[in-house]
């Protein structure tokens, strides 16, 4: 999340000298990422990222906090002025006034409030202005205060028309299932029995705390009297609730992130003293904090040289200490090289073990100051099987390449319609339970698919397209993680013996000895193979197997035969290899069915003649005929 | 009685008049046919006394070979000059056949190979795994929000008793752990470059991505390590000159975490050309992703004593680099199979 604050604001908690441009850089570098600063009328407005565990900076007060530790790093003057005010100089009343808090289940640990006297009406220019620069609509000084609080403080806070609750009673409880609320925006919402709400003991919901006030509490033109309100809330359900009823209030965005409780109490303290001089406001009902806390801080417990360590350079001691003393930890020094540091109630979350006391020296000394090593070299063996599927994916990748073929990354999953379509059953394939889009709803198992919707898809965009794909597929197993195959797909648009030919370049890279081709298959015009990666590893030879340069003299002889179905060309070279002397056989033509092959001839031990070539180019012709439907 | 200097004259000043390939085999006839002046020269060498025929022979022979050569040559720049037609050698070679490999093939083998010079070996592991691998062995809580299903793809199968439900990994992260038990003991020098999910889909963002993950565990491996591993990085991938810087940032998986700059590969760092405001950077720098020191319970859940070991550990997005290097940044092209998109690498 990111928020707004103003500079002008800003130095009402601290005291420096930088400027708005270095306040931006500093911070940037060693704390919250300050993504621009504007200027608006005489005032500069910081946009601030907020990472999710420093909720305690999302604030004029956290922000402060943090440049009154960096900047000093920076040579620049930085002070804070000042930090929770946990007393009031309020008394408590003896009023006729008395609110009921009722939280028997404890949903919300801390809650603090008090009644007043007020008069509504415009905020004045300073308050007006800053929301405003800040994103935040003015609304009146009733609300407004509540928001104002909250960018100052860190901690939401909430207004209720004390006349609307009507009974005084504030009873936090779960939501029924099925119980409906309108929220001040007007919209309607059904909740269920995760939800938290306040009720006014009548059963009428009043509040969707921590996330949104309703219509029927919220103070109007009219009110009178309010209930100023802040509670503390359970993350877990904050964030539950908001995201799935889709309110993503700034509230709820700090609530689910557990902001510092202490800051509950000073958020209190600083909107009564706003009431007060913007409302003309009177206290009328004691001020009620049902789990005032006493300011315990945990300790980490560490070896002082783990600095070092970890961060790989010498930092002063006296740097040290001063980093985290501005950052709010106490330090003390224990025998044998310890040292303690005690915790701030606004990080209490989020520093936990050693390490995350180190960061926060690291960033503020600046990771900039950390100079920059490469870590020895060592000798880690790659498994062969590992080095194997990159090395081989990537030769083969080249090869299809240069063969003139187009690499495509599919999505590795489909839709239900692609898998129906193929004739795959849906059901033998692993889904997502959530997925964005019916077109990615299944773990693919075949990646010809895919290829195959490419294809189709271009149409009209290249005439000729021949594209591959290596990647995974997923094969699903019972109660386990599925076998994740690599296959390479292989989609044209030309006919079966362009696609049978790349396959066989691939086999003669690879030098595969004995190709059994797999399956190509014909849907629609488009021609589509898939062979599994591994199974092309382990036929394949690093180096071709080498045969000494022949001296004798080759005969070259060109048959043609008829082809039929048992008078195939694979038959005919089964036939004619046969012959001891013959070396290789070569495709001269195909017209219609009359296939005219070349055969060549030699003996690796002597001359042979022409006569004894055509000898055994003749037993092809005897065996073949000895099929009655041969030439 | 015929000379051989006077053939041999005869036929520069012949040969220099042939304009056409009928003329030069009328003149192969007149010199080198059965009847022609080589031919004659030849009879004539019974005529000779003996101590001259041998030289006499050989002037004959010279004189065919500079004949044959010059019929050969003016035959070749005939035919070449296919008579009149004008030979236009702008004209494109002859069409070899070009594909293409997709844009994250290229991005993968150079950022492997960068890696691999520096001792990490290339791992692979899988795309579908359990809550464990994916967030428990990386430190994220089951009530954090990156494991929502907002954030992470679910498959909808019973869950596992112990290691939770099926889901597409959201990171290449999930390869440290499986990394740091098939190792057994430091150091580990991996480099783990997968495809990974989320139910993200914009015109920034894809259902699936590519990262790479790199993960160095040993002896005394700190802060300045890993800010050597990415200035070597930055350097070698996006070019000389290329510096990074590191902002604080949190990860549940890393402490201290951080997240990672480089200077902008179009303005160079200066944030402004030519006067004018860099429209690719906010402030000279772009953020290249998150990283940060492994935070020593997913050392401690991969087996690995925290006490004797550390290590840092990076996870970026190809898709991202490739973006910042190059300026590609319609990242819905990558995976829509466009041949227009394609074939263009």
């Amino acid at each position: 999340m990111n928020i707004k604050i103003t500079h002008n604001w800003l130095l009402e908690y601290l005291d420096t000298d930088a400027t708005p441009d270095e306040i931006r850089e500093y911070l940037s570098l060693c704390g919250p990422s300050i993504e621009s600063v504007e200027k608006a009328g005489n005032d500069y407005v910081y946009d601030i990222e907020v990472i999710s565990n420093r909720i305690d900076y999302a604030s004029v007060l956290g922000i402060a906090r943090e440049a009154a530790a960096i900047l000093p790093m920076f040579g620049k003057k930085a002070k804070l002025l000042k930090d929770y005010l946990l007393k009031s100089n309020d008394q408590p009343l003896k009023s006729e006034l008395q609110l009921e808090i009722q939280d028997s289940k404890n949903l919300c640990p801390r809650k603090l409030a008090v009644v007043m006297d007020v008069k509504v009406g415009p905020s004045p220019g300073y308050i007006k202005n800053r929301l405003e620069a800040c994103g935040i609509r003015s609304l009146n000084n009733l609300i407004d205060i509540t928001n104002y609080v909250m960018l100052e403080t860190g901690h939401p806070a909430h207004v209720f028309d004390y006349d609307r609750v009507k009974t005084g009673k504030i009873i936090v409880r779960k939501a029924k299932t099925g119980e409906k609320i309108t929220t001040l925006d007007g919209k309607e919402y059904i909740l269920n029995s995760n939800d938290i709400v306040f009720d006014d003991g009548t059963g009428r919901i009043i509040d969707l705390p921590g996330i949104m006030g309703l219509k029927n509490s919220v103070v109007t033109e009219k009110t009178k009297k309010i209930i100023f309100w802040i509670e503390t809330n359970d993350p877990k359900a904050i964030r539950q609730t908001s995201i799935r009823l889709g309110i993503r209030t700034v509230a709820a965005s700090i609530n689910e992130k557990n902001p510092d409780s202490v800051a509950a109490a000073f958020a209190l303290l600083k909107g009564i003293e706003l009431y007060k001089k913007t409302a003309d406001a009177k206290i009328i009902s004691p001020i009620y904090d049902t789990n005032p806390q006493s300011e315990k801080r945990k300790s980490i417990d560490f070896d002082y040289e783990i600095f070092e360590k970890k961060i790989g350079i010498k930092i002063e001691k006296e740097i040290i200490e001063k980093i985290l003393k501005n950052l709010g930890f106490e330090i003390i020094y224990l025998e044998s090289g310890r040292m303690q540091a005690a915790v701030p109630s606004w990080r209490a979350n989020d520093i936990n073990i050693p390490e995350d006391v180190i960061e926060e020296v690291a960033r503020v000394y600046g990771y900039q100051n950390i100079p920059s090593h490469l870590q020895p070299a060592v000798y880690v063996k790659q498994p062969k099987d590992m080095e194997n599927i990159f090395v081989f994916q990537n030769k083969i990748k080249l090869l299809l390449k240069h063969l003139g073929l187009n690499e495509v990354i599919n999505y590795s999953m489909v839709s239900k319609d692609q898998l129906i379509n193929f004739g795959f059953d849906p059901k033998i394939h692993l889904r997502l339970s959530n997925t964005l889009s019916k077109d990615i709803e299944y773990l693919r198992t075949c990646l010809t698919i895919s290829l195959f919707k490419n294809i189709k898809d271009n149409t009209g965009k290249k005439e000729v397209m021949k594209l591959f794909e290596i990647g995974k597929v997923y094969l699903p197993k019972n109660g386990d993680l599925p076998d994740e195959v690599y296959k390479i797909g292989i989609a044209t648009n030309t006919d079966y013996f362009d696609l049978k030919g790349i396959i066989e370049a691939i086999y003669k890279e690879l030098n595969i000895l004995d190709p059994s081709v797999p399956e190509i298959t014909e849907k629609d015009g488009v021609f589509l193979a898939e062979i599994n990666l591994q199974k092309l590893i382990n036929n394949s030879r690093s180096f071709p197997t080498y045969k000494p340069i022949n001296p004798y003299a080759v005969i070259k002889l060109d048959k043609t035969f008829e082809i039929t179905p048992h008078t195939t060309y694979e038959v005919v070279c089964i036939k004619a290899f046969q012959s001891k002397l013959l070396q290789k056989i070569e495709v001269v033509t195909l017209y219609k069915n009359k296939l005219s092959l070349r055969f060549y001839y030699s003996s690796l031990s002597r001359n042979i003649t022409e006569d004894e070539a055509k000898s055994e180019l003749n037993k092809i012709k005897v065996l073949v005929s000895h099929n009655p439907t041969a030439y | 009685m015929i000379d051989v200097k006077e053939v041999k004259n005869e036929f520069q000043k012949d040969i220099a008049n042939i304009s056409s390939i009928g003329e030069n085999a009328i003149l192969h006839i007149k010199y080198l046919g059965r009847n022609g002046l080589i031919n004659q020269l030849l009879a004539e060498i019974k005529n000779k006394p003996d101590s001259e025929k041998k030289a006499y022979g050989l002037q004959v022979n010279l004189t065919k070979k500079i004949i044959e050569e010059g019929i050969n040559i003016k035959t070749k720049e005939l035919s070449s000059k296919k008579s009149n037609v004008f030979f236009d050698k702008t004209l494109p070679g002859k069409a070899y056949p070009k594909g293409s490999l997709h844009i994250v093939s290229y991005a993968i083998e150079e950022i492997t190979k960068i890696f691999e010079k520096i001792g990490f070996i290339r791992v692979s592991y899988p795309e579908v795994d359990w809550e464990y691998g994916a967030f428990e062995s990386l430190n994220i809580p089951s009530n954090h929000p990156a494991r929502d299903d907002v954030e992470t793809s679910f498959i909808d199968v019973p869950a596992h008793s112990v290691l939770g439900k099926m889901v597409l990994t959201p990171h290449t992260s999930n390869g440290q752990n499986r990394e740091m038990k098939r190792v057994g003991k430091p150091p580990i020098r991996m480099i783990n470059i997968s495809k990974c999910y989320r139910p993200n889909w914009d015109a920034i963002h894809t259902p699936m991505f590519h990262q790479f993950e790199g993960l160095c565990v040993d002896q005394n491996i700190d802060i300045t390590n890993l800010k050597g591993t990415l200035d070597y990085f930055a350097e070698e991938y996006f070019g000389k000159g290329t510096k990074t810087r590191l902002r604080p940032h949190h990860f549940q998986f890393t402490e201290p975490s951080f997240e990672v700059d480089v200077t902008c590969t179009v303005c160079q760092g200066k944030a402004k050309i030519n006067g004018v405001k860099c429209k690719v950077c906010k402030s000279g720098w772009l953020e290249l992703g998150g990283t940060g020191m492994v935070h020593p319970n997913v050392l401690k859940e991969g087996g690995i004593d925290p006490k004797k070991h550390s290590g840092w550990a990076f996870g970026f997005g190809i898709e991202r680099v490739i973006m910042m290097k190059y300026g590609l940044d319609d990242i819905r092209n990558y995976y829509s199979g466009d041949i227009r998109f394609l074939e263009q690498f």
